[in-house]
Parts: structure tokens; C-alpha cells; sequence
């Protein structure tokens, strides 16, 4: 199917089946979303209990009972073989600030800071706390150790996301051709100021700034979990208003062979 | 020069200078502060609502904008306004 | 546009003049940056008073470690800055556009001296030891005051780019004008919180 009969004839469009959607890999990619927080929702909160972040004051004892408990060990295991699909779902961000009108420098940022972000976000903390469930017989010192890089590399690591959420929202805002709202751009910017509030994590070790803190954490997650909701929402809309004709897959050239 | 010195926005400037100063005035109490005072807050606080209403309306141009700009700004100003007194005031 | 020449306007919309009823100063999206900015820092607000009525002794001796002097200075800088300002957009709104130059240059000299006057009571203050682990007040006022010098930096950034479109353009973007104009403004209003907030309550 050529681009030529596309553009000269749009009906053809409205009679594909959805399989043979030109947007299908788009789609994918976003539906891949719900699923992935979802899954990561349920491997931390109900299978874990890793979430909400206990306090960094806790008894020893408690600690000791939290990091050896089996669970976490499966949780391991699914957040394993699941990670890869936040790459699948950043790459619905990509695909469409390729479009717009900056330098590719903003792409390549988002990207490296989004890998960042997971890997000491997501599989820190949970190998560190899927070590003590591993071996039962650890010292309860190295126990105390593990807890605390887990929580500070979790929560610490929303630190990681400034840069990855400031590269969408200065692209945003500086994008000529409109692929996604200006308001948008600075929603980016004033959700990525609270996070700079979770640096705190490191030097707090109770009251409002701690990893469990009413604003290090608690605040944060009211303003982050609707504004993520929302950007998906835009994503959403930009990839079903994105003409055909700008998508770049290489076309099929027939008759191509092997040099 | 004069133009400048007939602007009302020059005017809005000079009150805000002027409460500032007194604002900093009632701050350092008669003697010395730095005593629990709730009079001192009080006045503080009502001094700081009043200036950002100031440079909401005539700096920001709020007072020409559409009336939901002005219910909301006025709105959050009352509300943090009222929630910055009623914490401010109330402990032990 | 359809106004002409021959029309008796006294100020013809082609500068984009957007003081019209209805419509809000400056580009709309800068509005839904700034009322999220004013919630944000409104609940950071609200959140310091309430801890301090739980520890209003430690707060009122850390208080004595401010320098009032410095407060004071910053809040007429940040004043007369935002002054300058709102007189510059009046006089590129009236196509006065080498005077609106002038007088926005005044407001970013102005607003320059801020991030000096931060570091000349920082940095004494970090030398003494007095660090943002000392104590809960001093989290609050080093973060607080911390991310809106961050605001500080990002709107000289964005005067500079006010001057230059006053500079280059022959009929002045108006639009933009006053978009970076309200974010000046904010930046100046939620300094005069910060300083009843941190120096002067009792």
C-alpha cells in the first residue's frame, strides 16, 4: 500500500482492520502503559509492602522481619522480567518529541535519563531488599544497610527524573509545531519542581523531609500520579492526530537484495 | 520623569516600599523581638496579603482580567491568607 | 487585522494589545503555570507554618541567624525590579519601544542584584556551619528559598529574551512581553511570602 493511493484516497484508510493500522506499533507501545504501572502498583504495594516507604526510624527488628520476608523474592522475580516494558512505554514519548521542532539533543537526554531513572528507581531498591529474603542468616547490620540504600535509591532516585521530565517540558515549550499543549510543557515544569524537594531524603531522618515524609514523599505522589495520567492522556491524543504520511518507518522497497 | 512620578503604577510601588518597612518595623518589636508574638504575625501576615494583592491586581494586571482570574487569585490568596493565620496563631 | 489607519483606535490591536475584556494578560498557558506555581508553593507554605507551631521555639532561635537587612534589601530589589517592569510593558504596549528597552534593562539590573545579595547571606551562613541538616527550620528555609532562586534565575533568563524581542523586532511582540512580565511578577510575590514567612513572623 503506497503513500500515493493513501493520501489521494483517505476512505481507504477507514476500511482497514485494526491489525493493519499503520499506528499499530504507537498503540502498542501505549497500551503497554496501564499494564506496566499496574503490575509495578501491585508488585510494590499488596506483594511487597515495600510501598508506602516505611520509616527510616524503624525498630531493627522490624527492618529484619520486612527484608526476609519471602514475598519479596517473587517480587524480584517479576519486576525481572517486567522492567523492560517502561523502555517499551518511553518510547511513546520519544516517537512523538521526534516530531517536533528541536534539536534531537532533547530525545537523547530524555532517553538516557529515563534508563537512569528505572534502573536505580525500580531494581535497586528491589535487589536490595530481595537479598535478605534470598540467604536467611545475614547480619542484621548489613540487613539495616541494604534497607536503607533500598529506600534512598528508590525515593532518592525521583532526583533522577528532574532531568528526564525538564528535557519533555522544555521541548514542549519550545516545539513550533504544536505536537502536544504548551500547557502541558509547563505542567511538566511545576510537577518537576517538587521533586527537587526529594533530596532532602539524604539528609533527613524523620519529619517531613525523610524518605517517608509528608512532603519528600506523600506530596509528591498527590501531584505526580494525576499529572502522569495526564500526560498519557496527551500522548494518547498526539499519536491518534499524527497524520500518516509523518510517520518514519523506511518504506518497503520491492525488489530490494543483499549487496 | 514626571510621567513616571503620576503613574499609578509608581504609586502601588511606593505603598509596598512603605509596608514593607513597617512590616520590618512591627517585626523587630520593642524589645528586640525575637519573643513569640502572636500581634507580630498577625500584623506581618495581614501587611504580606496585603502587598501580594497589590502586585496581583496592578503589577500582574489581574484587576483587568476576566472575573474568574480575579475569583481565583483573590480566592487563593484568602484561602492560603486564612490557613497561614489559623497555624500561625494556634500553637501552644 | 482589519483595523485601519483611518480608525479612531487610540491604541490600534496590531501590537497585539490583549488588555481587551476577556482575555487574560499575557499567553494563557503562562496563567495555568503560574496558578500551579501558587498551589504548589502555597501547600509548601501552609506545610512550614504547621511545623512550626509544633516547634515554634526552635524556629524563633534559628530565626535570629536571618539576616533581616538582606531580606529587607532583596524584597525593595525584587519591588523596584517588578516596577520597572510593569512600567516597560506599558511603554512598548503605547509603541514606545526604545524606552520600554531602557526601563526593562533597569528591571534586570535590579532583579541581577537578587542571586548577589542570596550568596552574600548564604554562603557565611554555610561557612558557620549552618547547613540545611541543622536543623528543620533551616531544611525549610534553604529549600524554599533555594527553589525560588531557581525562579529568580529562569525569569532573568527569560528578560533577557524580553529585551532581545524588544530589541530585534520592529513592532514588539506583545504577547510575550507580558507573559514574562506576570512570571516576573509571581517571582516578586512569592518572595514577599517567603520574607514575612521566614524573617519577620514571630
Amino acid at each position: 500500500m503506497s503513500e500515493s493511493i493513501l493520501a489521494a484516497n483517505p476512505a481507504t484508510r477507514e476500511g482497514r482492520p485494526w491489525y493493519r493500522n499503520r499506528k499499530l506499533d504507537q498503540y502498542i507501545c501505549f497500551w503497554s502503559v496501564p499494564f506496566f504501572y499496574n503490575l509495578f502498583g501491585l508488585v510494590f504495594v499488596p506483594l511487597s509492602w515495600m510501598m508506602p516507604p516505611r520509616s527510616p526510624t524503624s525498630d531493627i527488628a522490624d527492618v529484619i522481619a520486612f527484608m526476609q520476608s519471602p514475598n519479596l523474592l517473587i517480587a524480584c522475580t517479576i519486576l525481572t522480567l517486567a522492567i523492560g516494558l517502561s523502555a517499551v512505554g518511553n518510547a511513546c514519548y520519544m516517537v512523538q518529541m521526534r516530531r517536533m521542532s528541536v534539536s534531537p539533543v532533547f530525545l537523547f537526554a530524555f532517553m538516557a535519563g529515563a534508563i537512569v531513572g528505572a534502573v536505580v528507581g525500580a531494581l535497586f531498591p528491589m535487589f536490595c531488599f530481595g537479598l535478605g529474603a534470598f540467604r536467611s542468616g545475614y547480619d542484621p547490620e548489613i540487613l539495616q544497610m541494604m534497607y536503607d540504600f533500598g529506600y534512598l535509591s528508590f525515593i532518592g532516585s525521583l532526583g533522577c527524573f528532574v532531568l528526564n521530565w525538564g528535557m519533555l517540558g522544555l521541548a514542549i515549550l519550545l516545539d513550533k509545531n504544536n505536537i502536544l499543549p504548551k500547557w502541558l510543557g509547563y505542567y511538566v515544569i511545576w510537577q518537576l519542581m517538587t521533586e527537587f524537594f526529594v533530596a532532602t531524603v539524604w539528609i533527613a531522618h524523620d519529619g517531613p523531609f525523610a524518605w517517608d515524609g509528608l512532603l519528600a514523599f506523600w506530596f509528591n505522589m498527590v501531584i505526580y500520579v494525576p499529572w502522569q495520567i495526564i500526560v498519557y492522556v496527551c500522548i494518547f491524543r498526539a499519536i491518534r492526530n499524527q497524520p500518516e504520511n509523518e510517520l518514519r518507518n523506511a518504506r518497503f522497497k520491492p525488489g530490494a537484495t543483499y549487496a | 520623569m514626571n510621567a513616571y512620578l503620576r503613574n499609578p503604577l509608581t504609586y502601588v510601588w511606593a505603598l509596598l516600599t512603605v509596608v514593607t518597612v513597617i512590616s520590618w518595623w512591627i517585626s523587630q518589636g520593642a524589645d528586640g523581638g525575637f519573643q513569640t508574638n502572636r500581634m507580630v504575625t498577625l500584623g506581618v501576615l495581614m501587611i504580606a496579603a496585603l502587598k501580594v494583592h497589590l502586585v496581583m491586581r496592578y503589577f500582574m494586571e489581574v484587576r483587568r482580567a476576566p472575573t474568574w482570574l480575579k475569583r481565583t487569585t483573590f480566592g487563593w490568596l484568602m484561602l492560603l491568607f486564612c490557613l497561614l493565620c489559623g497555624f500561625g496563631l494556634a500553637y501552644a | 487585522m482589519a483595523i485601519t489607519t483611518a480608525d479612531a483606535e487610540p491604541l490600534p490591536d496590531t501590537n497585539g494589545n490583549t488588555t481587551a475584556p476577556g482575555l487574560v494578560p499575557g499567553e494563557a498557558s503562562m496563567w495555568f503555570f503560574i496558578l500551579g506555581d501558587l498551589l504548589i508553593f502555597g501547600v509548601y507554605f501552609v506545610c512550614y507554618m504547621v511545623y512550626r507551631g509544633e516547634h515554634a521555639g526552635l524556629f524563633l532561635q534559628s530565626q535570629r541567624h536571618l539576616d533581616q537587612g538582606i531580606g529587607m534589601s532583596n524584597t525593595v530589589v525584587l519591588l523596584t525590579s517588578s516596577l520597572f517592569v510593569a512600567l516597560g510593558t506599558e511603554a512598548a504596549r503605547a509603541g514606545k519601544a526604545a524606552r520600554a528597552t531602557r526601563l526593562v534593562g533597569i528591571a534586570f539590573a535590579c532583579g541581577a542584584v537578587f542571586p548577589i545579595l542570596k550568596l552574600v547571606e548564604w554562603l557565611p551562613k554555610l561557612g558557620a556551619g549552618i547547613t540545611p541538616g541543622e536543623n528543620l527550620f533551616f531544611m525549610f528555609y534553604y529549600l524554599m528559598t533555594g527553589l525560588h532562586l531557581v525562579h529568580v534565575l529562569l525569569g532573568l533568563v527569560i528578560l533577557g529574551f524580553v529585551l532581545r524581542s524588544l530589541r530585534s523586532a520592529s513592532t514588539p511582540n506583545m504577547k510575550f512581553i507580558e507573559t514574562g512580565g506576570i512570571y516576573w511578577h509571581m517571582v516578586d510575590l512569592l518572595w514577599l511570602l517567603l520574607f514575612a514567612l521566614f524573617y519577620l513572623i514571630r
